[in-house]
């Protein structure tokens, strides 16, 4: 028998400790950085309650004046954190983005997976994964130099003048720092994301079953209506979640290209908005001037909440598109 | 009524790979045609060139006459050839989303039944014909794959056999089955040929004997010899029919 030196057994004690600590380490972060949110944000939750939810008005008060008392908070004078600007702008913004980039990949994925084969879906694929690594600082770049003025100066009018009877469509075409643009260049993030998982959830369908369909007189699209996409439905739910996740979360592109609104809700597409993620990156500076510590606190919150919606679209997501076994096992 | 099918130098490749050369072939209104021959000889490319499914292969390639009755394959949409010539498939592949009664009526409805009740009897139909309906009917809105290998092939049969095609290629209907369904599938292709040209790939040369009016002999991708079934089975032409036929290799 190989007689184990004490300096291997010193080796391998130090190897499986080190495996503890990052096998640990996702939980521990997650923890520890929702654990810190959470009491961050205590004192706005207690000062503002359900109306950090409700109210538009986002005020840090006057920072050099009295102090307010509401709850056993102190905060400056006139102070209000309301966040539904924020709340709105994140939802309407991500789900513009779905609206444009649900299709766009959906059709992407069906061409890489049943289309294209050899060096060209090769290349396409290269360019899915290329166009996910993107900075998003770049796409913001982008948004600003090409997508902002031709929304403000095309896009807009354009829209308004075909579809402008419909509500959110009419109106005033603004400066292209918009909603619009915010869900443009969101999608534009979210469509690699989106379109890889949908492709491999369809190489996942059985070839035989789609050469059935072929079989009895189907076309290729009436393959894809009836037999693929019933099939990855799941997943597909799951990759769209995913995407939606993302696009919330989303920061430095949408605060360079959404025009930063505070105080208003959106009036019309062409509107300017903000988002949680990128209000709180946009006001952290300022916030920090705020003696009282009550601006951090509300940007925290904020925080919180955009965590727990995130958290909760990826989770839902992870639990539809994971792996499993399909066919012979069906309900009684 | 059951149409013919013509074959006229027919040749077919997975990319670089010849697996058909030269095949002419006739074959008649309301017989059932065998397709034997040793394993990889070309059998299910052969029928799949026949209702065009080969094509669908993004390698694969085809050249030669195909016509039915006297059209040509290749003048006509992909889709509507499917539609006239079915196909049944070597291993069951029913929809894995639908139900029993789904998998037979989708074909119906996108063909354009519209009605309720023509759809329930046409599916009904369609399951008697694959002797069938007695054992899905009141579970006829299940999964189709709750049901067994030989259930779910009869299942194939009757989704193919609903869309009333004109030609049914069976590619080894019963090489998964037990000997008690393939003894079904063999009454239901007897029955069938009155209203439907067969044809049939089969390892089971005894298969052939029973059912064939025709058998082909297929070997590395050429049609060998093409007889009446008893012509062939006793006195075949061509020294490698015989060795087949008798067992000497395949
Ligand atoms: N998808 C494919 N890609 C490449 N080559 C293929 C493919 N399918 C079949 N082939 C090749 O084509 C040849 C004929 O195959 P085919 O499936 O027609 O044989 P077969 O007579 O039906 O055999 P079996 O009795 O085993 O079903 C074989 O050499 C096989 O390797
Ligand atoms: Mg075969």
């Amino acid at each position: 028998m190989r007689k184990v030196s004490k300096a291997a057994k010193g080796w391998d004690r130090g190897f499986r400790v080190l495996a503890a600590i990052g096998a640990a380490s996702p939980a521990v972060f997650l923890v520890s950085i929702a654990a810190i949110v959470l009491v961050e944000s205590i004192p706005t939750i207690r000062f503002m309650g359900i109306h950090f939810l409700t109210e538009t008005r986002w005020d840090m008060g006057n920072l050099y004046g009295a102090l307010t008392h509401r709850n056993g908070i102190t905060a400056p004078a006139g102070a209000s954190y309301g966040a539904l600007v924020f709340i709105v702008g994140t939802l309407l913004s991500s789900v513009i983005a779905l609206v444009i980039a649900v299709p766009v990949s959906v059709g992407t994925a069906l061409i890489l997976a049943y289309r294209v084969r050899g060096p060209l879906g090769f290349l396409l694929n290269i360019l899915v994964e290329l166009l996910a690594g993107i900075p998003s600082v770049v796409i913001g770049l982008w948004g600003i130099l090409v997508l902002v003025p031709w929304i403000a100066n095309a896009f807009a009018p354009f829209l308004k003048s075909v579809l402008g009877f419909i509500p959110f469509f009419g109106g005033q075409t603004g400066t292209g720092y918009s909603l619009l643009a915010s869900g443009i260049v969101l999608a534009m993030m979210i469509v690699p994301i989106i379109t890889a998982t949908t492709r491999d959830l369809l190489v996942q369908v059985p070839l035989l079953a789609r050469e059935g369909g072929l079989g009895i007189g189907m076309t290729s699209w009436e393959v894809v209506r009836y037999i693929a996409l019933p099939y990855i439905r799941e997943g597909f739910i799951g990759a769209v979640a995913l995407g939606w996740g993302r696009a919330m979360g989303e920061t430095m592109a949408v605060l360079m290209v959404s025009g930063n609104a505070t105080n208003i809700l959106p009036q019309n597409l062409y509107s300017p908005i903000s988002t949680m993620a990128a209000f709180i990156a946009n006001q952290l500076d300022s916030a920090e001037t705020d003696a009282s510590g009550m601006a951090v606190h509300a940007l925290s919150e904020l925080a919180l909440l955009l965590l727990a919606i995130t958290l909760a679209t990826n989770l839902v997501a992870r639990w539809l598109v994971r792996p499993r076994r399909r066919g012979g096992v069906v309900a009684p | 009524m059951g149409k013919s099918m013509t074959v006229r130098r027919l040749n077919a490749w997975y990319g670089a790979h010849q697996v058909l050369h030269e095949i002419d072939m006739d074959i008649e209104e309301n017989r059932v045609t065998a397709i034997i021959g040793p394993s990889g000889c070309g059998k299910s490319t052969f029928i799949r060139c026949l209702n065009r499914m080969h094509e669908t292969h993004p390698q694969a390639r085809v050249e030669g006459d195909i016509r039915l009755a006297g059209e040509s394959l290749f003048d006509l949409d992909p889709v509507d050839v499917r539609r006239m010539v079915g196909m049944v498939f070597q291993k069951p592949n029913p929809f894995p989303t639908m139900s029993i009664f789904d998998n037979i009526a989708i074909g119906l409805k996108l063909a354009g039944v519209r009605r309720s009740s023509e759809l329930r009897d046409r599916v009904e139909r369609a399951l008697r014909m694959a002797a069938l309906w007695d054992e899905v009917k009141d579970r006829l809105a299940k999964p189709a794959t709750a049901l067994s290998g030989g259930q779910q092939q009869r299942l194939c049969i009757a989704r193919a056999l609903a869309v009333e095609p004109e030609v049914l290629l069976m590619d080894e209907p019963a090489s998964a089955l037990d000997p008690i369904s393939t003894m079904r599938i063999e009454e239901l292709i007897e029955e069938i040929k009155q209203t439907y040209t067969v044809v049939i790939v089969t390892h089971n040369m005894q298969q052939a004997a029973r059912i064939a009016d025709k058998t082909a002999f297929f070997y590395q991708g050429h049609l060998i010899e093409m007889d009446d079934t008893t012509q062939m089975f006793t006195k075949p032409k061509d020294k490698r029919t015989e060795d087949y036929i008798t067992g000497r290799f395949g």
